[in-house]
């Protein structure tokens, strides 16, 4: 893979973004001296193309672009073994979540759509229904993402097992909920929150 | 409510343990009826909105959790939580909220209402371990699992992160193998108690599970364990669905039901299986049990 | 009546520019009490300083304002000057129309308002000074030097060869200290026991080094050159006057299974014992909680065969005083432990690395120790766990160094020089094995550090990982080490026969104790302070009592010896007088009013209220009154503000000074 040259000066860096990882994160990027124990533990950086110690080195590049091109963010697990290890208490596993939710506000231009997708499934169900409805989730993901077959054998074993519930009861104060979401969508129409 | 009741607790059972997990509802409530403890489920409790809310949007993810906190404000007691994952967000948006002013005001907005942070959220092994206390626990068992060789696997979530409080030291928790022990099973010290299962990718990314699940079900095989004890109905999820499909990709044979806690605590204090939901195990359990005289 | 000389500087233009000096000069001269008033370009250059022993003499002046810069510049000066002129120093008082007038100030017609005030006000203020006698001390020309490893021992030599009596106290049996612990020494690679062991036998034969072992520092009074140490010396159990350290006793002794600390507890020693064969003194101790005759009051097998009868079952700890002029503090360092920590503790373990219970994850000191000709294994690189030669070692540096999550934020100094040592050693001894290190950043800068670290690398063939490691665990007789290359971008795992962690350099355990006992400060991790970072670097700001060496801040064997000797030659400038001279600015009691309430003594940060009895002729006592002990004052005027009954007061700041001050305004 062909890798674009890295230009840096105060233009290309762009210091506000990172700032605004720090607000939403409530930590410190600069703090990191790249010691690499979090990529050392991390069980998922196999799969990224930048190891998360490489993710905060972009970062304090001010290079997010770079970042949220990747899937990196995205094959994070959460599993906050960066965070809990870090010797300089950098919490990678927040700083992912904030890079998300901006990469996700940027309608970032990421390769991996299945995990996104599940996640916007996860929080139309949580909307709909108040709850997680397991069953509807999975199948509506299949749907939509293509893989019609995926997961069939074990489908019918888990109704079996009583483990897949074909209906799924409405929370009775839904209103709350629907009220929850349009407020914070409201909020940050009016720039009161990121 | 029994009136004979020693203890009281709002209880957050979480989604998972009314569909996927209802084998750790029903131990739980079963259980916990024989304990004299009573767990009074919250009304209308919300989805807490798991990795996949946090991930994206932690707002969103802060104000669910307050929202829930809200609703078993009003009920008394502390709060009992069963699913690592819903007991770490409530947890992580107490102390947020508790730290960060401005997120708090932000949810406040968000719920329209005061955040309330002072009900007492605790994993269902604090209550047992901490609350109850291993003594008592260990007076109300009727058939110890002498002999069974037990894996505790915490996964992630019910120890991180460091510095929001949770139940046990974050690197070298005991937790587990305290409460198990105290009804009499073996443990097997092993390598992958804290590793990550590879959690909801389940769903979007499931080679991602097989492969790190793979080395969790061979390091507790290879340390000798006949079964995995789980408090974590996602880490259930890949450690005991995906099983076969595991075994199938690495050529191999692990055949380790993956209990829930309550579900061997339950057994050792005298449950039957219709009450334990051993039905809903997708790797039989029934041939351990029978081989260690347990059933 | 007062004969006021006021001397009116311009400060090159640094005054002029925004104050009329002269216009000053004419206003203050016209003040009742001023005999003389002028004003110069430059006062404190040699004409203006002449000029003003010139009006002193001519005018027959009794008190001198000079107003100028702030007197933290050049109140010394002008004093020394008015004191050449046959004036009391104290006599002399700066007004600063500098730094509190001038330079804050644009408007030149009230600035120059500003600085008739300014100047009036000291005049009203000189009028009330008295003559003040400068206070002399006499100075006990021996020292105190507290820990007796490389820095106490060239502290101690230094001194004594300059023909002082020094008191040298170990609180081990034998000096030495980590030096005599260490294989070889970067980075020339010299045995260190060759270049220690010399030394420690100068001390115990030199005939000005009294020495002190297995002994402890239980109180410190008085002040700088006047200190009464009472040093508490523990039941050695064996005369040390008797024993010829023979050696039979230890031979014959039936407790042989006591891990022995010298060795990091590899190595065993017996219940009577030396901690190595070259200890200083070659007396053995006993170890009375491992001591069969101690526990059960069976055997005493060594006092039986001892020949001297040296074996004292019935020895008491000793308390003993000594009266020294300078303390040096040489307590030297600990090192930081990955296990567990007490809940609370401001420093955390590392979990994640076993917290120390997986076998053959040890310590850089404990290799050392399994590297040294003199350890347990004989210097074979041996694992602790089953005694097999590690093929594939794997150093981890940081550990509990640059670890804010751990409690330790500062780098430790010396561990990447000595890990780079550790894989030369072991390269040496096991020459099919392969070591492996991972590091963040290399620390190398001193004299031909960074081309050893380099030759670490080049041609002892070591592989250095640019990366930390997450974890370590036990798998069969291996550990595996979950690392990461951030070079290459990857995770790197390697299965290990041996893990040496490079760990934290910390203060030695109840170094805040001792802090406390002595009256120095210490930093958040108990490290001494320094009086200043750069210009003084080796004294307390405690008077008399100077560091040196890792108790300060790690440090590395040439810069502990640097600062020893730095120590040594800061008590012999002390000692190079026969009376410590001191600024005469010292609380005095007035002891008619005071009632004994010693409030004055609680906020005494310098210790030096004591308790005064007042009798009668007869002999009965009226009262008990404060005294302030001149030479350990300083002069901070605490108790003048607390002393409800105001019998205190500050020479030099009294209230009637300060009133005078406030009423020219």
């Amino acid at each position: 893979m062909k890798k674009k040259k890295m230009i840096i000066s105060q233009e290309t860096m762009d210091i506000d973004f990172v700032r605004k990882v720090e607000a939403l994160s409530d930590t410190s990027v600069r703090r990191c001296f790249q010691c690499g124990k979090c990529s050392a533990g991390c069980p998922m950086a196999t799969f990224m193309e930048h190891p998360p110690n490489r993710v905060v080195r972009l970062l304090q590049l001010g290079q997010w672009r770079r970042i949220i091109e990747g899937r990196s963010i995205w094959y994070c697990a959460s599993c906050e073994t960066c965070s809990t290890r870090c010797p300089n208490k950098v919490h990678l596993a927040s700083i992912m979540d904030a890079l998300r939710k901006l990469s996700w506000d940027a309608d970032g231009p990421s390769k991996e759509s299945y995990v996104q997708l599940a996640n916007k499934l996860f929080l139309q169900n949580i909307r709909t229904y108040g709850r997680q409805y397991e069953m509807r989730l999975a199948a509506v993901f299949n749907v939509k993402s293509g893989q019609f077959l995926k997961d069939l054998m074990l489908g019918p074993k888990l109704i079996a097992k009583g483990k897949l519930k074909m209906f799924h009861s409405k929370n009775k104060n839904m209103t709350e909920i629907e009220k929850i979401f349009s407020r914070i969508e409201e909020m940050r129409k009016k720039g009161e929150a990121l | 409510m029994s009136s004979d009741n020693i203890m009281e607790y709002s209880y957050y059972p979480g989604c998972s343990l009314h569909a996927s997990a209802g084998e750790y509802d029903l131990s739980t409530r079963e259980l916990f009826k024989i304990l004299k403890i009573g767990l009074t489920e919250i009304p209308d409790w919300f989805c807490c909105g798991a990795t996949p809310a946090h991930n994206v949007d932690e707002l969103l993810s802060l104000s669910l959790c307050a929202k829930n906190l809200e609703l078993a404000d009003e009920i008394e007691g502390d709060v009992a939580v069963a699913c690592a994952a819903c007991f770490s967000r409530l947890k992580t948006t107490q102390h947020v909220l508790t730290e960060n002013e401005t997120k708090r005001k932000q949810v406040e907005k968000a719920i329209d209402a005061p955040v309330k942070l002072n009900s007492n959220v605790k994993h269902l092994l604090e209550i047992l371990a901490a609350d109850l206390g291993l003594e008592r626990l260990a007076a109300a068992v009727h058939k110890p699992l002498t002999g069974l060789k037990v894996a505790c696997y915490y996964g992630c979530l019910l120890t991180r992160p460091t510095d929001v409080p949770n139940l046990d030291c974050v690197e070298a928790p005991t937790i587990m193998e305290r409460v198990i022990e105290a009804v009499g099973a073996e443990t097997v010290p092993w390598t992958h108690r804290l590793e990550c299962c590879g959690a909801n990718f389940t769903l979007s990314r499931p080679g991602v599970v097989i492969q790190l699940t793979n080395a969790i079900l061979d390091s507790a095989k290879a340390a000798g364990a006949d079964c995995i004890m789980v408090g974590c109905p996602l880490c259930h999820g890949n450690l005991d669905i995906r099983q076969k499909e595991i075994e199938g990709v690495y050529k191999t044979d692990y055949n380790l039901p993956v209990f829930y806690l309550t579900q061997l605590v339950g057994l050792a204090a005298g449950l039957g299986a219709d009450k334990l939901g051993l039905d809903a195990m997708i790797v039989n359990p029934m041939p351990l049990l029978r081989e260690k005289n347990l059933i | 009546m007062s004969r006021i000389g006021v001397f009116i500087c311009h400060c090159g233009e640094n005054i002029s520019r925004t104050v009329d000096v002269e216009r000053v000069a004419a206003q203050i001269g016209k003040l009742p009490g001023v005999a003389f008033s002028t004003d110069y370009k430059y006062m404190c250059s040699d004409p203006g300083q002449n000029l003003l022993k010139k009006a002193i003499q001519e005018q027959k002046l009794s008190h001198v304002v000079v107003a100028a810069c702030s007197p933290r510049m050049h109140e010394k000066t002008f004093r020394k000057a008015v004191e050449a002129a046959g004036l009391n120093p104290f006599l002399c008082e700066m007004a600063n129309i500098r730094e509190h007038c001038s330079w804050v100030h644009e408007n030149k017609e009230e600035a120059t308002v500003k600085a008739i005030e300014i100047v009036g006000m000291m005049v009203e203020r000189v009028k009330k000074n008295r003559v003040l006698p400068s206070i002399t001390v006499p100075i006990t020309k021996r020292s105190l030097v507290i820990g007796g490893g490389i820095a106490g021992i060239q502290a101690a030599l230094d001194i004594a060869d300059c023909g002082h009596e020094v008191i040298l106290v170990e609180r081990e049996p034998s000096i030495g200290g980590h030096m005599a612990q260490l294989s070889e020494t970067f980075p020339t690679l010299d045995c260190s026991q060759c270049i220690m062991t010399p030394k420690m036998v100068d001390v115990a034969n030199h005939p000005k080094i009294k020495l002190y072992t297995y002994s402890e520092i239980e109180l410190v009074e008085g002040y700088i050159g006047n200190f009464q140490v009472t040093i508490k010396k523990r039941a050695r159990s064996v005369d040390e006057d008797k024993c010829t350290g023979c050696g039979v006793c230890m031979t014959k002794c039936p407790q042989k299974k006591i891990p022995n600390k010298f060795d990091m507890n590899i190595g065993m020693r017996t219940a009577i014992y030396v901690p190595f064969p070259q200890a200083v003194p070659n007396t053995p101790v006993i170890d009375r909680d491992n001591c069969t005759k101690f526990k059960t009051g069976k055997c005493g097998v060594c006092q039986k065969v001892c020949g001297p009868g040296a074996v004292d079952f019935e020895q008491e700890d000793q308390l003993i005083v000594e009266a020294v002029g300078a303390i040096v503090v040489a307590t030297g360092f600990d090192l930081y432990s990955i296990a567990e920590k007490p809940k609370g503790s401001p420093i955390k373990g590392y979990g994640e690395f076993g917290h120390g219970k997986i076998p053959d994850v040890i310590d850089g000191m404990t290799f050392e120790r399994l590297a040294s000709a003199s350890g347990p294994t004989g210097g074979k690189i041996l694992r602790p766990s089953d005694g097999k030669e590690p093929k594939q070692i794997v150093f981890i540096q940081c550990i509990g160094s640059r670890a804010r999550e751990k409690g330790i934020s500062y780098c430790s100094k010396v561990c990447c020089m000595y890990t780079a040592k550790h894989t030369m050693l072991y390269h040496h001894k096991v020459h099919d094995g392969q070591a492996y290190v991972f590091f963040m950043d290399a620390r190398t800068p001193g004299k031909s550090y960074d081309e050893f670290w380099r030759r670490s690398i080049e041609e002892e063939e070591a592989v250095y990982i640019r990366g930390m490691v997450s974890r370590l665990y036990q798998k069969g007789d291996k550990i595996v080490v979950m690392g990461s290359d951030i070079a290459v971008g990857v995770q790197v795992e390697i299965e290990a026969d041996m893990v040496v962690l490079a760990t934290a350099i910390q203060p030695q355990k109840g170094a805040d104790s001792l802090a406390q006992k002595l009256g120095i400060s210490y930093d958040k991790y108990h490290f001494y302070s320094e009086a200043h970072a750069k210009l003084r670097p080796v004294e307390c700001a405690t008077a008399g009592i100077y560091l040196a060496g890792a108790c300060q801040g790690p440090k590395d064997i040439p810069e502990t010896v640097s600062q020893a000797s730095a120590a040594a030659a800061k008590v012999m400038t002390l000692f190079s007088k026969d009376q410590l001279e001191r600024e005469p600015i010292v609380a005095r009691v007035r002891e008619a009013g005071c009632v004994g309430c010693f409030a004055c003594k609680k906020v005494c940060a310098y210790g030096a209220v004591e308790e005064k009895e007042i009798r009668d002729r007869q002999g009965n006592l009226i009262k008990v009154v404060a005294y302030v002990n001149p030479g350990v004052c300083g002069g901070c005027g605490t108790c003048q503000a607390t002393c409800p009954s105001k019998s205190v007061e500050l020479d030099g700041y009294t209230d009637e000074q300060i009133v005078a001050m406030i009423e020219a305004l």
